[in-house]
């Protein structure tokens, strides 16, 4: 019952939002060069996947996303746990990193431009570095926060270095690697969009950025739902990839 | 105690331990001497923050010491060693791994066949049996410390250091668990050292019951307890119990005293 509740009230504003957009295009208030009606959204959405261009543009970006991403990833947590495990490391690269974190990520853009221009490449090297850091910072912060007794029992069993990593500060570490990952992963899809609307020939922001040099509203529409449908199933995987990865809190949570 | 040689399990002599605190010395254990044999079950007491963690710590090898001797098994300690097991008061089992994997945590070395019987063997001995793939999170306060004290005798350790291992248990846990504690003792041979807080279960529990001062710690008196004092409400055990009180409170009645004057 509580379920439903929940569902219940989580549909309220959107029903209400397609209920005004029904009245402001169908009685004409609207001109539907800005807001399309539903039914030619409707229209559009056949269109652009009977055509197969949207799967195609969708495609090249959650490709894009995944390089970057994955990259990103490794790189974060590599160097966030060897940050978290040797302080002097940590010392030497935490004010730096803290500094350039501040930079927002589109403020990238010019310069990766001038350097790699818009090919494949500058793409990808956007999405690194809008994911590396939530991911770097997480898992920096998880190692870090590793009890001190748990280490004095690594220590008692003269547990090494590496030994000490996989059994301690990575299991610790772990859930909010994710918290990372998850982040990281959202703001990468972000950055593909915002990417690919500046300076890309094919990708789904791409695709959006053409729609609205050819006025069609519709079109436009259709690919920023599909932007947000793609996120909110990207945040659910690493979901899933979280319960999967910490048995151990799933059983903490049932007591 | 039958032994062959009288050799001395555990020997410290003359341990003086400081740590150093935003740049100034604390005294921690001053002029520490003690013998323990093998077999032996010591308890120690004494008020808190006067060292008792400092110096297990010490006789284990994880803090290390610059003044006075410590022998282990007739070795100076250096570090920590696969014949010194330790147990402490907040179980310490890592929340990530199985109860078999926390009891076979210090068992690498062996091959998986081995690993597998000897940390059976001691889920066993505690009682853990059907606990095998449960998580700490799943364990009462009771179990949680008997899995710890299962790893700690995993290696087969001839020492096994308890700290406070009952202090955050229920009383009627904690009688249950001072039995089964000391029948693994008696069915192992480990030497046990155990600090406590509990001065009937010091009384109950030890050979020799180690009285330390408040801080810096020294040892006030060594009190070896007769198994007649080791059942509660016996009186020689109420002579023993009488007899700790004095020694732990003398002194903190002499600081209230004097913190009147001032
Ligand atoms: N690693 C350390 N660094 C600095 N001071 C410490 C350290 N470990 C313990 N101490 C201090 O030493 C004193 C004794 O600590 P401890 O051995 O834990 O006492 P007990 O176990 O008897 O309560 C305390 O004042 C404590 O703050
Ligand atoms: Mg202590």
């Amino acid at each position: 019952m509580k379920v439903l509740k929940t569902i219940a009230l989580g549909i309220i504003v959107p029903i209400a939002i397609f209920i005004l957009w029904f009245w402001a295009t169908e009685t004409g208030r609207v001109a539907t060069s800005l807001l399309p009606t539903l039914s030619m959204v409707k229209k559009a959405f056949i269109d652009m996947t009977s055509s197969g261009q949207l799967q195609k543009d969708l495609l090249i970006s959650i490709q894009r996303v995944l390089k970057g991403f994955l990259f990103a990833a490794l790189l974060g947590i590599a160097l966030g746990t060897i940050m978290g495990m040797f302080s002097p490391i940590r010392a030497m690269l935490e004010p730096f990193i803290t500094t350039i974190r501040q930079i927002p990520m589109i403020a990238w853009f010019p310069l990766i431009v001038l350097w790699f221009g818009i090919g494949e490449i500058s793409k990808v090297i956007i999405i690194v570095l809008a994911a590396f850091f939530p991911v770097l910072v997480n898992t920096l912060s998880g190692v870090i926060q590793t009890p001190e007794g748990y280490l004095e029992v690594a220590k008692l069993y003269k547990l090494s270095k590496f030994k000490t990593f996989t059994k301690l500060y990575l299991p610790h570490a772990i859930p909010q690697i994710l918290v990372g990952l998850k982040l990281g992963l959202s703001v990468s899809w972000m950055a593909v969009v915002a990417a690919e609307l500046v300076a890309a020939t094919s990708g789904i922001g791409f695709r959006m950025n053409d729609a609205r040099s050819m006025m069609r509203s519709d079109k436009v529409i259709i690919c920023m739902l599909v932007i947000g449908i793609v996120g909110i199933l990207m945040d659910k995987i690493v979901s899933l990839l979280f319960g999967y990865l910490t048995p151990w809190q799933k059983v903490g949570q049932k007591k | 105690m039958a032994e062959a040689n009288e050799d001395y399990i555990i020997k410290v002599e003359h341990l003086n331990k400081h740590f150093k605190v935003d740049k100034e010395e604390l005294e921690v254990l001053r002029d520490i001497n003690l013998e323990i044999k093998e077999g032996e079950f010591i308890t120690i007491v004494g008020h808190s923050g006067c060292g008792k963690s400092t110096l297990l710590k010490i006789i284990c090898g994880l803090v290390s010491y610059e003044d006075g001797e410590v022998i282990r098994n007739g070795h100076k300690v250096v570090g920590p060693g696969p014949n010194c097991g330790m147990v402490f008061q907040d179980h310490r089992l890592l929340p990530w791994l199985k109860i078999k994997d926390n009891v076979g945590f210090g068992l690498d070395h062996l091959t998986k066949e081995e690993k597998a019987i000897t940390v059976q063997n001691h889920i066993d001995l505690v009682g853990l049996h059907g606990f095998e793939n449960s998580y700490p999170s799943q364990l009462s306060g009771g179990m949680s410390q008997r899995a710890a004290i299962a790893r700690g005798l995993a290696n087969n350790p001839n020492i096994l250091l308890l700290d406070e291992p009952f202090g955050a248990l229920d009383a009627l846990t904690r009688i249950q668990m001072q039995k089964e504690i000391l029948r693994i003792q008696k069915e192992q041979k480990t030497t046990m050292v155990m600090v406590t807080h509990d001065i009937d279960e010091a009384i109950v529990l030890g050979n020799r019951i180690v009285v330390m001062s408040a801080r810096p710690g020294e040892i006030k008196e060594i009190i070896k307890v007769s198994s007649a004092a080791r059942k509660r409400n016996s009186i020689d055990f109420s002579q023993v119990k009488k007899k700790i009180y004095e020694y732990l409170f003398e002194e903190s009645e002499q600081e209230i005293e004097t913190d009147y004057i001032i």
